[in-house]
């Protein structure tokens, strides 16, 4: 008996509309996998995706499902957790949903600390409108939006992350999905902002004049420019410019928002006083 | 739905219904065990077969990397899997350099 799968999906909407050999597939299983190991009730589960191919995310999963407009994921997300402080909310969003429409949420939502898993599949690419360059998308590359090869420099979303203030970062690819697993299970289970950066491979729209035609070749790629933390630290300074780090990037206790605003509750009910500077440790 | 029982005492097993022949469970197999055949239904014109289950050791890679929910293996506790071998290792690296084919479909691709 294998993992049974059946009672997280909405079996009558298989097989899914992703390409053959896509990433998110392997990803929506991790995740499933990851929800199982927590042991969630999936009545207390909350998926909110935005548009592109990792929107489908919301329509697979069998729980309390939103399918936003482009980039506003972490927008209705706060709303939800704000709401039901007690719900477990995962955020999908592709890299340019997540860091080019949506990059103004996502940095307030890693800002205030807020208790959401963010999980943002990176694929390099806009995939589902046919290959138009992302931030993400590397220095050189062709796309259809830019036929004479990229210029634009590449995005770290992990170093944006923790610098707006996430309080668990961590990147991870999609080729070794027990890793993934494990480190999904390590953030849905830290409070406050999760934010995972997972690279994902489109062959299909990346890969056709970039040389990656299959699945594997644009995974074997993906396995070339990532390598663990604690190799990378050991890398000179060239190496690491071209090189991004695995694993978790940053793990720390910090307020959250949701207990902060029943500070604002309890006032509004005139069961305290107003909220001052001496409410909180750091002061500026 | 999934056919996630065992059909009877296999090692490993698929369901064709969601095989989009992406090739991910052949590559990452270490002992040769799968391989695609020629299917002119199918969109790429592939599909999955299993070929040698007596050679699969319960890696359980294949079942992890399907991005589709199209293959599945046994539990270790229900099933005994063989031991790697140097005959099943050299067939893996001739199954990729025949770019995913079974061997016996040489020349399809």
């Amino acid at each position: 008996m294998a993992f049974n799968y059946d009672q997280y999906l909405r079996v009558d909407k298989m097989p899914t509309l992703w390409c053959w050999g896509c990433g998110d597939g392997v990803i929506l299983k991790s995740v499933i996998r990851a929800i199982d190991k927590m042991g969630w009730d999936m009545d207390k589960v909350c998926v909110v995706s935005g548009i592109g191919c990792s929107g489908r995310f919301s329509s697979y999963i069998n729980c309390n499902t939103v399918h936003t407009t482009h980039g506003r994921t972490i927008a209705y997300a706060t709303g939800i957790k704000l709401t039901r402080p007690d719900a477990h909310v995962i955020v999908v969003a592709g890299d340019g949903d997540g860091l080019a429409i949506g990059g103004n949420h996502t940095i307030h939502g890693c800002r205030r600390n807020i208790d959401l898993n963010f999980i943002l599949i990176n694929n390099f690419i806009y995939g589902l409108t046919n290959s138009q360059i992302s931030p993400t998308t590397p220095q050189g590359m062709w796309c259809v939006s830019a036929q004479n090869g990229n210029i634009d420099p590449t995005f770290d979303a992990c170093k944006l992350a923790i610098g707006a203030g996430a309080s668990f970062v961590a990147r991870e690819t999609m080729l070794d999905p027990k890793k993934l697993e494990k480190v999904l299970v390590k953030g849905f289970s830290h409070r406050g902002f999760s934010f995972f950066d997972i690279m994902s491979n489109c062959h299909i729209n990346l890969g056709r004049k970039n040389k990656m035609l299959s699945a594997m070749e644009n995974l074997e790629w993906i396995d070339s420019i990532t390598t663990p933390l604690k190799k990378w630290e050991a890398l000179s300074p060239e190496d690491q410019m071209n090189k991004f780090p695995t694993g978790v990037l940053r793990e720390v206790e910090q307020a959250e928002y949701c207990d902060m605003y029943e500070m604002v509750i309890a006032s509004a009910q005139g069961k305290r006083g107003k909220i001052t500077q001496d409410d909180f440790a750091k002061k500026i | 739905m999934f056919k996630t029982t065992n059909p009877g005492n296999v090692p490993v097993w698929v369901n064709t219904d969601n095989c989009k022949a992406c090739d991910i469970c052949v590559s990452v197999c270490p002992s040769g065990v799968l391989g695609m055949r020629y299917e002119p239904t199918s969109t790429l014109g592939a599909m999955i077969s299993i070929n040698h289950p007596e050679s699969c050791i319960g890696c359980n890679e294949c079942e992890l990397t399907c991005p589709d929910f199209a293959i599945y293996v046994a539990d270790k506790a229900d099933y005994k899997f063989a031991k790697l071998t140097d005959e099943a290792k050299a067939r893996q690296a001739a199954i990729i350099a025949n770019k995913y084919m079974s061997l016996d479909q040489a020349g399809v691709k």
